[in-house]
């Protein structure tokens, strides 16, 4: 909403209309897929198996898929540690990234160059997995514990260069006021700058918070405990298992390997669910300027 | 070409040990031992027999294994399986075992060897999967040499080998050295289990027996389409999709079938690499190759091949076979006869396994679809930090006796088999489980079923093909000769990395003319000039690599 | 026009007036003011070293002939030898040609597509039909590549979906998937489909950010829909907007191997294959880490030769630069 007078003009009107069309055909286009997918999940495997085309419903509709899928008790061990990866990792995160943003956006401070060329050098270069394992691994002993799915994607340097985009554009002026009433560099972050960026801080949160629920590649590499799975790694190995397309099986057994076509939607459902709840939430904090009124000077 | 092992090797690992069959009748002797073992008598380095317990103390020995997804499906650890709980109880010796992450194998075993902290076996493909081949792991002193510890400790698994020189020769390095506890299928039957499949039912709608010559298939291909035989108008009378491993040259789905031999070997060559006694060539050089391209080309212009094989995947393909337009492809025995069968329930749809196709009616097929009796996958090698050497290799060598090789291909009598006309007979516990296939369920308690270090015996594969089809087809693949495969040769890392440089040309340039002269967007001429393109990239350099490896393998002891 | 005390944020040079005295004294004077500063910077900078500079010496893998046994600093030297069997393949120029062309498609149409979509949403008045665009638009982004790139092989076969629209429509059947010159759309135009929504997320963000005291000066000033989008709220992203094209920018040499691989096949080669694919081909191979780490280290020595034009252009344009 760009502004509170509705306009009526003839233009505007029509462009309206043609914007809701657009995106009514947009949703359209990028709902079906995730449809097929739902849709799929709740199909007999051998209807599905020798689909074609658009599906527009389940084919036979069952909840085997979902069943196998939840039964399996690592399911709720998978839930449970993704929580705690996402609510943990998230937290430190959003730590250390405000901190370098907040660091990285002031201006008059003498190295950030080459902090800044130092941490964007990084985006390129690397060393690659074998050297990064024998650190976390070996010299840190990370391995197998929490800490191998947190520590080492502390901070993501896309979104620390998002959020120091977004607190430089924080007034100056109010920066400089807070400073004459004798805050420190701390207090101008919590005190300011924070509250004048929730859009983009809501954003960045998003973006860590998906990062650690879709995140398997660590935990593959470093977890050995099944007691630390997290739900992806769970969703990958039922779905492997289940899916013996790699098998050779046998006829009597027919309808025991078929449900891994479906199990493999199921999973995608499973994984995806509580994402499409999340955003809601999150959506709140995009009204624009709701709170910068409130601290004009 | 170790490629196709590599595949191969592969499509065992993940799963059952081989998709063959034979006929019921066909009563193979279990081939590791004659039926009455004496212990090694005579021989100057006679070893010790193997006296069970071997430890009097409880020894622990760590072992890193991939693990089955059949056995992943319900269970954490192969110490849950029921042999592998038996053993410990007859030897005395504990295995704690070490999985990766499925599918993680590779990436994890190369983070193992990276870490220099080694478990006191590692089982894995050490032919096809360590940099530089199993040579280099001993040079490196990641396992050790095996040849004088087995002479000593090991006499089950010297005697097998001393049994079967042909496998001794596939499961040491070119020095002669022996480096791990292989996993060995013994019998044809299990080395085969891909071939030609066709639709029984629609054979029969248009009156033709099922074709041998490549004109046989061309009438049946044409008669599939002219007589619009499932009714539904859009028939695709064959696919040559094939599916493999992701990634690689192996995942040319496109040409899955070709490179299994099935067509093309009736002109004696390949798609890749093959050898005619002792020589080393390559396929797409040979002018009979211009023949096969221009035959599947001209099939593929008169409408009889699926116009969309470059671009299908699994999905596709099985939505063509079970809708029921398709009406010939390459197929496994299993995963794809067996698959088939069970997912569609329309009583009419059948399948028949034809023969390899040949040039004349009479003729003998050169080359079909065989695998080699050690793949590579499922050995067990001994690592360099194993303080239990001597135990481990007796551990190890009991799967090699008589009693080891049946608790690993059978299990416990009266539990997982029985007796029954004194052949081992798989239980209902495992072909009839009401929660789990077959295969997931005989995994439970054996590991004849997908790999390992011991002997695979054919009395499995004999029952675990349930459908009558399934074992006809077997026998009908077993008929080529496939003298003309590449053995398991092993280049030196210098030699695999030029070659893999090569080939990775090679590849690309053969792939792409193929596809395009087959389905039409390029002439004949594009095919002629091939051999002139690839000689440019330098196919000659990667025949001569072959031929130093392959000229080494056979001067193997 | 807007005229609003808030300046639009841009980077300037580093001020003059920090040239006096001498380079110690400044250095002295700069700590001690932005103490806190560098207090906040100690943590992060630390987890940089750790984790990014620490493992950064196996980066000379690409110089090596790599076995995991004899370790990075073990194995043997093999100078440029991987990069000559890179740039000696008779199809260099396709990779990278295709390579570029495929992330400069994407840039030119990719790039624009979710900040267009977070204006047009913008201009929603319905809050409710809002919030399920932005919820539905953003659910291809969850989709594995696998599920998206079978259902775009089912659809668009030969007798698939797509060409039995077309036949209705009397045009012949395309197949698609096999044609080369359709692959470049087809890899674009479905990446575009699946991030365009999601990828709308932090421009939608950025302009919650805009201060709508603009918006009303704008208004007071006679300004429509159309113009305030245009003076109020573009330039109000724009910092946004620029930082991110540097960013996108600086991958130029990346194509993701995963969704080449499940999208190509040997008739689209010719467009199709990528760096990566081709890399990925080779590893499947022989394994080679150091051939792979090679072509990786060219790519990023590339990448961020573009990113530093990218930026360099940005601050000669408008000031706006990443450091």
């Amino acid at each position: 909403m760009s502004t509170n007078v509705i306009r009526c003009s003839r233009g505007e009107q029509t462009f309206s209309v043609i914007n809701i069309v657009l995106l009514a055909l947009l949703m359209l286009i990028t709902a079906y897929p995730l449809l097929y997918v739902v849709f799929a999940s709740l199909s007999d495997p051998s209807s599905i198996v020798a689909y074609r085309g658009a599906l527009l419903k389940p084919l036979g509709l069952t909840m085997d898929a979902y069943t196998r899928v939840l039964q399996n008790p690592m399911i709720a061990i998978g839930y449970r540690n993704t929580v705690f990866y996402v609510v943990a990792g998230t937290a430190l995160n959003i730590t250390l990234t405000c901190l370098g943003a907040y660091a990285l956006s002031r201006q008059n401070v003498m190295f950030k160059r080459p902090i800044m060329l130092l941490i964007i050098f990084t985006l390129f270069f690397n060393g690659g997995l074998i050297p990064t394992y024998l650190l976390v691994g070996q010299t840190l002993h990370m391995a197998d514990t929490v800490w191998a799915l947190i520590v080492p994607t502390a901070i993501n340097t896309i979104n620390l260069i998002i959020l120091k985009t977004a607190f430089e554009s924080v007034p100056v002026s109010l920066e400089e006021a807070a400073r004459i009433d004798g805050a420190n560099d701390f207090t101008i972050l919590f005190r300011v700058v924070l509250p004048l960026s929730l859009p983009a801080l809501s954003v960045v949160v998003l973006f860590y918070a998906v990062a650690h629920w879709n995140a398997y590649f660590q935990a593959l590499i470093y977890i050995q405990s099944r007691d630390l799975y997290p739900l992806q790694l769970v969703l990958r190995e039922i779905l492997i298992t289940s899916n013996v397309e790699s098998m050779t099986t046998s006829v009597s057994s027919g309808d025991r390997f078929e449900i891994g076509q479906t199990i493999k939607y199921a999973t995608i459902v499973v994984a995806t669910l509580p994402i499409l709840l999340i955003y809601p939430f999150l959506q709140r904090y995009f009204v624009k300027g709701a709170l910068l009124g409130a601290i004009k000077e | 070409m170790p490629n196709d092992v590599t595949r191969r090797a592969f499509l065992r690992l993940a799963g059952v040990g081989s998709v063959a069959l034979a006929l019921t009748a066909c009563q193979t002797v279990t081939p590791s031992s004659s039926p009455t073992r004496a212990p090694a008598s005579g021989a100057a380095t006679a070893p010790e027999a193997l006296t069970l317990p071997i430890v009097s103390q409880p020894l622990t020995l760590s072992y890193w294994a991939p693990m089955s997804t059949n056995v992943a499906a319900s269970m954490k650890s192969y110490g849950e399986i029921a042999c592998y709980v038996e053993l410990e109880k007859r030897t005395g010796v504990h295995l704690d075992f070490q999985h990766p992450p499925l599918q993680q194998e590779q990436d994890q075993f190369n983070l193992l060897v990276a870490s220099g902290k080694y478990p006191d076996v590692i089982e894995f493909d050490w032919l096809h999967s360590y940099a530089g081949g199993p040579s280099k792991a001993i040079k490196d002193g990641v396992i050790v040499r095996l040849n004088d510890l087995i002479d000593k400790y090991a006499p089950n698994y010297k005697k097998v080998l001393s049994d079967h020189p042909e496998w001794r020769k596939q499961a040491v390095t070119d020095e002669g050295d022996i480096y791990v506890f292989p996993f060995l299928r013994s019998d044809p039957v299990l080395l085969t289990f891909i071939g030609p499949v066709i639709r029984q039912d629609w054979l029969e709608k248009v009156s033709l027996k099922v074709p041998t010559t490549l004109d046989d298939w061309h009438t049946m291909l044409k008669a599939f389409k002219d007589e619009n035989v499932n009714g539904l108008g859009s028939t695709i009378p064959f696919s040559p999709w094939f599916s493999s491993i992701p990634g690689g040259w192996n995942a040319w789905y496109g040409a899955g079938a070709f490179l299994e031999h099935a067509f093309i070997g009736a002109w004696g060559i390949t798609m890749g690499f093959y050898q005619v006694n002792g020589t080393v060539m390559y396929g797409a050089l040979q002018p009979e190759f211009q023949d096969f391209t221009n035959l599947i080309r001209t099939w593929f212009s008169e409408g009889l091949v699926d116009p969309d094989f470059p671009s299908t995947d699994q999905a596709s393909f099985d939505a063509k076979v079970t809708s029921g337009r398709l009406g010939s492809m390459v197929a496994l025995d299993g995963n794809g006869i067996g698959k088939y069968m069970g997912l569609v329930k329309d009583p009419t749809f059948k399948l028949v396994g034809a023969p390899y196709p040949m040039m004349k009616a009479g003729d003998k097929p050169l080359l079909g679809q065989r695998d080699f009796n050690y793949p590579g996958g499922g050995s067990a090698a001994i690592s360099s930090q194993n303080k239990h050497v001597t135990e481990s290799i007796k551990e190890l060598d009991y799967a090699y006796s008589d009693d080891g090789h049946i608790l690993f291909n059978f299990g416990i009598q009266g539990d997982s088999y029985t007796l029954e006309s004194g052949k081992p007979t798989y239980t209902a516990k495992l072909m009839k489980d009401p929660q789990l296939p077959p295969a997931q369920a005989m995994s439970r308690y054996i590991r004849g079923n997908f790999n390992g270090p011991f002997v695979q015996d054919a009395g499995y594969i004999m029952q675990y093909y349930q459908l009558q089809v399934q074992k006809d087809a077997l026998q009908t693949w077993l008929a080529p000769s496939d003298e003309r495969q590449m053995p398991p040769v092993t280049p030196t890392q210098d030699e695999s990395r030029r070659f893999a440089s090569i080939m990775n040309d090679v590849n690309s340039k053969f792939q792409e003319v193929f596809t395009k002269v087959v389905n039409g967007s390029e002439p004949m001429d594009t095919m002629a000039g091939l051999p002139g393109q690839l000689k440019q990239i330098g196919i000659d350099d990667a025949i001569k690599i072959q031929q130093a490896a392959l000229d080494r393998y056979n001067k193997r002891q | 026009m807007s005229s609003s005390a808030r300046t639009i944020p841009f980077r300037r040079a580093p001020a003059a007036s920090l040239a006096r005295g001498s380079l110690r004294a400044r250095i002295v004077a700069d700590l001690r003011r932005n103490r806190y500063i560098y207090l906040m910077h100690a943590p992060v900078i630390a987890y940089y070293v750790i984790f990014h500079y620490g493992p950064m010496y196996g980066a000379i893998i690409a110089f090596k002939d790599y076995s995991p046994a004899q370790g990075i600093l073990g194995s043997p030297w093999i100078g440029l030898q991987n990069f000559q069997d890179f740039f000696g393949s008779v199809y260099i120029v396709r990779l990278i040609r295709n390579t570029l062309a495929i992330n400069v498609l994407d840039i030119l149409f990719g790039f624009p597509a979710p900040i267009i979509l977070a204006l047009l949403l913008n201009e929603l008045t319905t809050p409710h039909f809002k919030r399920w665009v932005q919820t539905i638009t953003y659910l291809p982004h969850f989709m594995s590549l696998v599920v998206v790139v079978g259902i775009m092989i089912d659809f668009l076969a030969r007798d698939g979906l797509i060409n039995n629209l077309l036949r209705i429509g009397g045009i012949q059947s395309t197949a698609f998937m096999q044609n080369a010159s359709w692959y470049w759309i087809l890899y674009v135009g479905s990446s575009i489909w699946q991030s365009v929504g999601w990828g709308s997320i932090i421009f939608l963000a950025a302009i919650a950010n805009v201060d709508p005291s603009l918006y009303e000066a704008a208004v007071v000033d006679g300004a429509n829909r159309w113009r305030q989008m245009w003076h109020v709220t573009l330039p109000g992203i724009m910092p946004m907007i620029i930082t991110l094209l540097i960013l996108r920018i600086g991958m130029m040499m990346s194509v993701g191997y995963e969704k080449t691989i499940l999208m190509y096949n040997p008739s689209t080669y010719d467009t199709a294959d990528v760096i990566s694919s081709y890399v990925y081909r080779k590893g499947v191979l022989g394994m080679d880490y150091g051939f792979s780490a090679a072509v990786g280290l060219f790519n990023s020595v590339i990448n961020f030769a573009f990113l530093f034009a990218a930026n360099r252009l940005s601050r000669r344009a408008n000031q706006m630069t990443l450091w």
